[in-house]
């Protein structure tokens, strides 16, 4: 399958949402109730091991300090993190960075703190920045505009900026503007992406405390603040800011770059930025320029022809002649995932066996072979694999046809028929639902595919079986967003509304509030069991990123986000010609 | 049918845009009744996001409170006022949207009509003076292979060949930046433009050699040749016009099939063209875009239909004198 250019759906607001909102990979962690600027040591397991375990218990008392201890090495500048690609040297100043993005169109916008399209992504981060970061190993960082979020009791947080920030127009970056960012952000007329996200925030009772500091006060407990400040929807804009309409001198951030020149549906140009404020010679290139492609193959032609210096998603079938040709690739194994979901209360899946005899019919390797060309790593059917309350103990689930007929016959459902609804979303959507179909002949199943362009806008969520995308996320983070009665996306129609599991909400309000680690990634243990055992997600496998560069791009490492070149590196920062 | 004829050339012409005039509003009924078939746009444009407030405002946007025949004539006024409305996707106006682009594919198609239409009728002509002789037993053959070859294929051979696998000489991609001009990198436009006239040349050429040798073997040619002309004079005074005429009519279609069919090389070398345009606005919904790029490309078929008419009925005594 070789559809990578795909990976960004072309229409309909709802994908857009999906694609913003799957992106904010939010992983959830410990209880954070400070976020500081200490950091633990690294960690040296590898990409599947979940790190934050060395945590530095806080000096206990009332605040329950338990100070966030950053792994993965140091903070990525300039470098980037581990395994970097092409860490030799030292950053050199100058050239024109051009990176071929697929997936936009007529509809690209330029918002500090909001996406419709992929090439989005990158401008996004061209110019503008978050409080917190992630960094490649996906753990967050006080590398950001912030020097530190601190909770000062369960329903309060407080957030100090750095000194001597400017915007790229000298503005100083101040308490107002974190203010004006986040109520920017949490008012639903903006239909900014990360509205869902601020629920648990008081956004209207924001308070300066004086030109560096803001209180940010709860609605309710939530320790996924810090991360959700990390996301890269949640960037920091002026007092006063909107998105483009026309005016470049408007899109004014922190970041590298400062835009030029925009064009809906073909490019942009940033220049460089040269009062950034981290003062390690950063950013590197004097301009960058982000170039929309319809087609992979125009793309890769273009990388090869060296008329551009990067791009998104190389299709998986074409990694070998890509890397033949002397072009780099980079493969990021990330915590994104292409689920078949079954509806719970809906027929024929409305019988647990059904949905156990299902999740055995699927062959996870053959999938991911077929499928992702072997670029991913093997799930079983649950999600946020870096998280570090990721259950590894539950046995990995194998294709069982033999005990999935039975399971069938005991359900009176043998020589079942069902419709297995897709749409040409993110890349491998179709293809999952045909090779499901293939396997679920085996077991006398007969699914019909129904690829419907209108899915995202119709009958999205009504389905009784249906396939869906996702990025990465921390645990408690999904499940607010896929996985509750009240979630925006619960494609599963989970929890049950009865039995085991049905006190599933229950547990996750428990989660969010339990500040010691252990018991936490217990309760989200027997979170993971139900959804292991009753759940209506099949999960074949977490998807990798392939992106192309040409030789002389330094600084290029492999990244768990969930954006391409490892966040485009990192706000194109981290990167530079040798 | 009295009304059809008289006036010589201009009054064929004006009856001829009265009938485009004709042919271009049945065009618009169709495509509106087309874009119609979408279902609801509104519904669609808002996905997940369709509240009751804001389908109920992007309805009034888009005139969709309006019955149809409402719609339509809404959107005729503004088509007649030069207006074809505001993209939904964007939000530009549709003329700022569309007209770099339209320029751009203007420009792709002239420059690859200049070059295949005379190198038509020079390998057509030569070959059907010098009819299965080596040269023409090649040229059909090679001409035949070209002819099947679809034009991504052409495309890629050509990127394969001297850009990106065996010869780093001319660039992969076209991207024209925005605010300058296709004709502003030259070197940008050779692949397209090759891929364009090896897809058309063979076409042209075949007709040309089958209309020439008709002509050749015709009494008047014969007569000419009689009368102890020149070949050259026979050749240039007496064949040529003559054979031409089919010529015309196939090159109008031809350009007129690449000005909406060139997505696909707008694809392969990411050229920011009309094709592109209608294929974003298609996935997007964005009825306005896709209205306005399918009267456009109405009119152009129109446009150069007639001009083939006009250009046949000149070179052609016989028709000339009939009007």
């Amino acid at each position: 399958m070789n559809t990578r250019n795909a990976a960004i759906p072309r229409s309909l607001s709802a994908i857009r949402d999906r694609l913003a909102e799957g992106a904010q990979m939010t992983e959830r962690g410990d209880k954070i109730w400070r976020v500081g600027e200490s950091r633990g040591e690294g960690n040296p397991d590898g990409p599947w091991s979940l790190s934050r375990r060395q945590l530095f218990m806080g000096a206990g008392g009332v605040v329950l300090a338990s100070t966030l201890a950053g792994c993965g090495g140091s903070a990525p500048a300039p470098s980037g993190g581990t395994n970097t690609t092409g860490a030799a040297g030292t950053p050199k100043r100058g050239g024109n960075f051009r990176l071929g993005v697929t997936g936009g169109g007529s509809k690209d916008m330029m918002d500090g703190q909001n996406i419709v399209t992929k090439p989005d992504q990158a401008r996004l981060l061209t110019a503008f920045e978050t409080l917190l970061t992630f960094d490649d190993n996906y753990q967050l960082q006080t590398d950001g505009l912030a020097e530190s979020v601190e909770a000062d009791n369960p329903k309060q947080y407080t957030i100090r900026i750095r000194d001597g920030i400017e915007f790229q127009n000298g503005k100083p970056f101040t308490a107002d503007d974190v203010i004006y960012s986040l109520q920017r952000i949490g008012t639903e007329k903006n239909g900014l992406t990360g509205f869902a996200a601020t629920a648990t925030m008081d956004i209207k009772n924001l308070k300066k405390v004086d030109d560096r500091t803001v209180r940010l006060p709860l609605l309710s407990p939530d320790s996924t603040i810090p991360q959700t400040l990390a996301s890269y929807t949640f960037g920091m804009v002026p007092v006063g800011y909107d998105k483009f309409s026309g005016d470049v001198s408007t899109q004014i951030g922190t970041g590298c770059y400062k835009l030029k020149s925009f064009t809906p549906g073909q490019e942009s140009v940033h220049e460089r930025n040269p009062n950034y404020w981290r003062g390690d010679g950063s950013p590197w290139f004097d301009t960058v320029t982000i170039t929309d492609f319809n087609d992979s193959t125009a793309q890769l032609n273009a990388l090869k022809g060296g008329q551009i210096d990067a791009m998104t998603d190389v299709p998986a079938g074409q990694v070998d002649s890509t890397k033949a040709s002397g072009v780099g690739v980079l493969i990021s194994q990330t915590g994104g995932w292409i689920p078949l979901c079954m509806a719970i209360d809906m027929p024929p899946f409305d019988d647990p066996k059904v949905r156990q005899a299902f999740r055995l019919i699927i062959d996870r390797q053959a999938c991911l072979e077929q499928i992702g060309n072997g670029y991913g790593q093997i799930a079983n059917d649950l999600y946020a694999p870096f998280d570090e309350g990721y259950d590894k103990s539950l046995p990995q689930r194998e294709q069982d046809i033999e005990q999935a007929k039975s399971l069938l016959k005991q359900a009176g459902k043998e020589g079942l028929s069902v419709d297995l609804h897709t749409t040409n979303g993110a890349a491998g959507m179709v293809e999952l639902a045909s090779v499901f179909a293939s396997q679920a002949r085996q077991a006398g199943v007969n699914v019909t595919v129904k690829n419907d362009p209108n899915y995202y806008g119709d009958s999205y969520l009504k389905l009784a079986f249906s396939v869906d995308f996702w990025g990465t996320r921390g645990y408690l983070n999904q499940v607010q967003q896929g996985s509750l009665p009240n979630s925006p996306y619960n494609e599963t129609h989970w929890p049950p509304k009865s039995g085991p599991g049905s006190n599933f909400e229950d547990l996750y309000h428990q989660a969010l509030a339990e500040t010691d680690t252990n018991k936490r990634i217990d309760i989200q243990h027997q979170m993971q069991k139900y959804e292991y055992d009753l759940g209506g997600y099949i999960i074949p496998y977490f998807n990798a990123l392939i992106d192309g560069y040409a030789s002389n791009v330094q600084g290029l490492s492999p990244s768990k986000g969930t954006l391409n070149l490892a966040g485009f590196g990192h706000g194109f920062r981290t990167i530079w010609f040798a | 049918m009295k009304w059809l004829r008289g006036g010589g050339i201009w009054g064929f012409i004006v009856r001829r845009l009265l009938l485009g005039i004709l042919v271009l509003f049945l065009v618009s009924v169709i495509v509106f009744a087309g874009t119609q078939a979408l279902g609801d746009p509104a519904r669609a444009i808002l996905g997940r996001d369709a509240t009751p407030d804001r389908l109920a405002a992007l309805q009034a946007q888009l005139h969709l409170d309006q019955n149809v025949v409402g719609q339509y004539v809404q959107w005729l006024s503004g088509l007649l006022h030069g207006s074809f409305g505001t993209s939904l996707a964007s939000q530009q106006p549709v003329s700022q949207l569309l007209g770099p682009r339209l320029v751009s594919s203007i420009v792709l198609v002239v420059i690859s009509a200049v070059i295949s239409i005379p190198l038509s009728i020079v390998i057509g002509s030569y070959a059907a003076l010098h009819r299965e002789k080596k040269f023409d037993t090649i040229v059909s053959n090679v001409m035949l292979g070209l002819a099947s070859m679809p034009e991504f294929v052409t495309a890629l051979l050509l990127v394969i060949l001297f850009s990106t696998n065996i010869f780093h000489a001319l660039p992969s991609i076209s991207p024209v930046p925005p605010g300058h001009r296709a004709w502003e990198y030259p070197d940008e436009l050779i692949l397209p433009v090759a891929t364009l006239v090896i897809a058309v040349t063979p076409y042209v050429s075949r007709i040309m050699r089958a209309s020439m040798i008709e002509v050749l073997e015709s009494d008047y040619v014969e007569m000419a040749r009689l009368k102890g002309l020149s070949e050259r004079t026979v050749l240039y005074r007496h064949a040529l016009p003559n054979a031409i005429g089919p010529v015309f009519q196939v090159t109008a279609i031809s350009l007129a099939y690449l000005a909406g069919g060139i997505v696909i090389i707008e694809y392969v070398f990411n050229y920011p063209g009309i094709g592109s345009a209608l294929v974003d606005a298609v996935t997007n919904h964005d009825i306005p875009v896709v209205q306005a790029l399918a009267v456009l490309i109405a009119g152009l078929y129109v446009v150069l239909n007639l001009l083939a008419d006009v250009a046949t009925i000149l070179v052609t005594p016989r028709l000339r004198t009939r009007l």
